[in-house]
């Protein structure tokens, strides 16, 4: 009996020593795959779009058609995990043994610029190649990964903008005409407040809790307001029309007009066909379509709105794409599978199966790539006439440059959720925020 | 005989109201459950509505979720790393336990406060030298990278320390009399009597490694190695949770677990009682 059960446990243990040689074993063989016994340049591309289940086809995709067209590039994707992506590229540099094309947050370069050697485009293409290759990109999108240099050291690659999303059924039973034009934030809480009297919910900002702030800046910048002085020295909460922006936000929501949800529970209730308005990114489109579709009802949509007599500006999320390779070699295949991505090839891809916004436009009315696509989701092309009024989304200086963003978050889902004084809340931020400053 | 009566009536109701209120319990406990099976089976247009039955059973989010996710590889990464976590965290575990409590030697209180201590220490603070280090010994992007930080556990030892500390001296000094030598009295006399401590902060270990997610999402990304926590990560992102499929994911990673659970449960329940985690 005790022989039989030595036994048992020999054979456990041998399997388990076997799986974790197996694990090595996969490992070794990456290894060797990645290097180059076809005479082609091996670079890797960690991307969090990988990990995505929904985006993933899309991704690979975009690798698969590089590798198939390149005689002398081979891209190996490296799925990043969102939560960890950061702390993973501060120990692969520490390691020295950093990816050779790394998918940033928009609003990080100046953290990537000042942390990690990067080197910029013009640099690496040279200037001729470069401005060539941003002929027919968005212009206000051009200047997004710029440094304080003036050199681009981020190529914006996945973007979106705010958006006004409403379910037109809900907008007849209250009594509203869908096809009205909601433009400005009075508009808003007209059809907030009809939406709240029919029993429905109205309209949610996206913007609350601890996300992110891009939401938030574009509602200060629509209003001429501001989150840091020119230079990037001091942060100005206390700017007037950033208070402005702030008590208005606030007076929706005390109204009834705003739902007192979390974002998430909004944007459940949109899908479930309960909210009559999102305001979110447009990243959320083909999800949104789907559920409109499938639950049967009718869904809209309309540009970021604007503060009376002013014009709306929005912001970016999104992300783009650095060199973090130090190799020339590397440095120049990867500004050739870049230069894919960003091509009109790679925005076809990337908008048709991912949801992004494509950064060339011209691409919409062309046959040979998404013209029939925009015939289908005709929201692309108010999502397009935003970019001529885009503003980047500001990136805090410094290493606690984060947490300022966290702090604006919070501050401003307080003042819009409670009674409380706007400008004396965005005065305590802001102290707290400029001691965080450099 | 009417007091009695009475008597007998006020347990009745007392029974009765202790059983309500375990019945309630249960509902709560259970409930989250029930709602992840039904809602892996609901279609988009129900996955956000408060009904407590899909109008019909659609396996699309089972087959969408297989179809994304490796599942199988993944459930066998995850037993991999939690059976091996926990079997070498109670081996060094107690090891250090019986070397603490059978020697006295000069250090030894120093070793035992520094165990303490390290259980204190954040993760943050260690895992780029851990990552570091493990990167350079060529373990990125493998499981085994996964393990080896967590080969020895302060909670292990710390756990099992008491129960060799309050071991009758007097029995290992018969077993020494009889000649047992130090394995000897530690694999024949100690360990088959506190079997039951051993047992059960086995099973804890092996779920507290089981959940993990923080670290092995560190070290791997390749998704062939991914466990089962970095699995169902990927049905969310910054956008967007994709419901459906995420609960479909979340019942099958969850079957291995839950039949272990209905095998050992009596064990199971003692480890969560003995070590005060629920």
């Amino acid at each position: 009996m005790k022989k039989r059960k030595l036994v048992a446990l020999l054979a456990a243990a041998a399997m388990f020593v076997t799986m974790g040689t197996g694990c090595m074993t996969t490992k070794a063989t990456d290894s060797a795959g990645s290097g180059d016994g076809d005479g082609k340049t091996e670079i890797t591309f960690y991307t969090y779009n990988l990990s995505i289940a929904s985006q993933k086809e899309a991704a690979q995709k975009l690798i698969d058609d590089f590798n198939a067209q390149s005689d002398t590039v081979h891209v190996t994707g490296v799925a990043a995990d969102v939560m960890t992506m950061q702390t993973k590229i501060q120990s692969d540099y520490a390691a020295g043994q950093t990816f050779d094309v790394v998918q940033c947050a928009l609003n990080q370069v100046g953290y990537y610029v000042d942390n990690y050697k990067l080197p910029a485009f013009e640099d690496v293409a040279g200037q001729a190649a470069f401005d060539e290759h941003m002929e027919g990109f968005a212009e206000n999108a051009k200047t997004l990964g710029q440094y304080r240099d003036g050199k681009t050291y981020v190529l914006p690659y996945t973007f979106s903008t705010p958006m006004l999303y409403y379910n037109a059924d809900l907008f007849r039973d209250a009594g509203l005409d869908p096809d009205a034009p909601i433009e400005t934030w009075d508009d808003v809480k007209e059809c907030g407040l009809a939406l709240k009297a029919a029993g429905h919910e109205g309209v949610q900002i996206t913007a609350t809790g601890d996300g992110y702030d891009w939401l938030i800046q574009a509602m200060i910048y629509s209003n001429g307001g501001d989150v840091m002085n020119e230079d990037h020295t001091e942060v100005t909460f206390t700017d007037p029309n950033t208070v402005g922006a702030i008590s208005m936000w606030q007076d929706l929501v005390k109204s009834g007009a705003h739902t007192n949800y979390t974002d998430t529970e909004a944007q459940e209730a949109f899908l479930a066909g309960n909210q009559g308005m999102l305001v979110t990114t447009a990243a959320l489109e083909s999800g949104l379509i789907s559920a409109a579709e499938s639950g049967g009802w009718e869904l809209k949509a309309a540009p970021f709105p604007s503060f009376e007599g002013k014009e709306s500006v929005p912001t970016n999320s999104g992300s783009g794409l650095c060199i973090m390779s130090s190799d020339p070699e590397k440095q120049a295949a990867a500004w050739e599978f870049i230069k894919y991505v960003t091509s009109a090839e790679g925005y076809t891809t990337i908008t048709s199966m991912m949801g992004y916004l494509p950064l060339r436009p011209d691409i919409v009315n062309d046959e040979r790539y998404l013209k029939s696509w925009a015939e289908e989701h005709p929201f692309v092309h108010t999502n397009l006439a935003q970019l001529e009024r885009l503003h980047r989304w500001e990136g805090f200086p410094g290493m606690n440059g984060g947490q300022i963003g966290t702090l604006l978050n919070q501050t401003v889902t307080k003042c819009i959720f409670t009674d409380c004084d706007v400008a004396s809340e965005m005065q305590t931020a802001q102290s707290q925020a400029q001691d965080l400053m450099p | 005989m009417a007091e009695l009566t009475i008597s007998k009536r006020q347990i009745h109701w007392q029974n009765g109201l202790k059983h309500l209120l375990l019945i309630l319990l249960c509902v709560f406990a259970i409930f989250p459950i029930y709602w992840m099976v039904i809602s892996s089976f609901k279609g988009q247009t129900e996955i956000f509505n408060n009904s407590l039955l899909p109008s019909s059973f659609s396996a699309d989010n089972y087959a969408y979720a297989l179809e994304q996710v490796d599942i199988l590889g993944m459930t066998v990464n995850t037993f991999f790393m939690a059976i091996s976590q926990a079997v070498l965290q109670l081996a060094t575990a107690i090891m250090a336990a019986y070397a603490l409590t059978r020697w006295k030697f000069p250090g030894s209180r120093v070793i035992y406060t520094l165990f303490a201590l390290t259980w204190l220490v954040p993760i943050q603070a260690t895992m780029i030298p851990n990552y570091t280090t493990l990167v350079n010994m060529g373990f990125r992007d493998s499981i085994v990278g996964v393990i080896i930080p967590n080969m020895a556990s302060a909670f292990a030892i710390l756990s099992l320390y008491p129960a060799f500390k309050s071991f009758p001296k007097a029995l290992i000094e018969a077993g020494m009399m009889d000649k047992m030598s130090a394995p000897g009295v530690l694999f024949k006399l100690i360990l088959p009597n506190i079997k039951s401590s051993v047992v059960s902060l086995g099973i804890l270990l092996f779920i507290n490694s089981w959940n993990e997610y923080f670290w092995p999402a560190m070290i791997v990304s390749d998704q062939g190695q991914a466990t089962l926590q970095i699995g169902l990560r990927s049905f969310m992102s910054a956008e967007l949770t994709s419901w459906g499929p995420l609960m479909a994911a979340a019942v099958l990673a969850s079957l291995p677990i839950l039949i272990l659970y209905l095998l050992l449960q009596k064990q199971v329940i003692q480890s969560f009682v003995k070590w005060g985690i629920k």
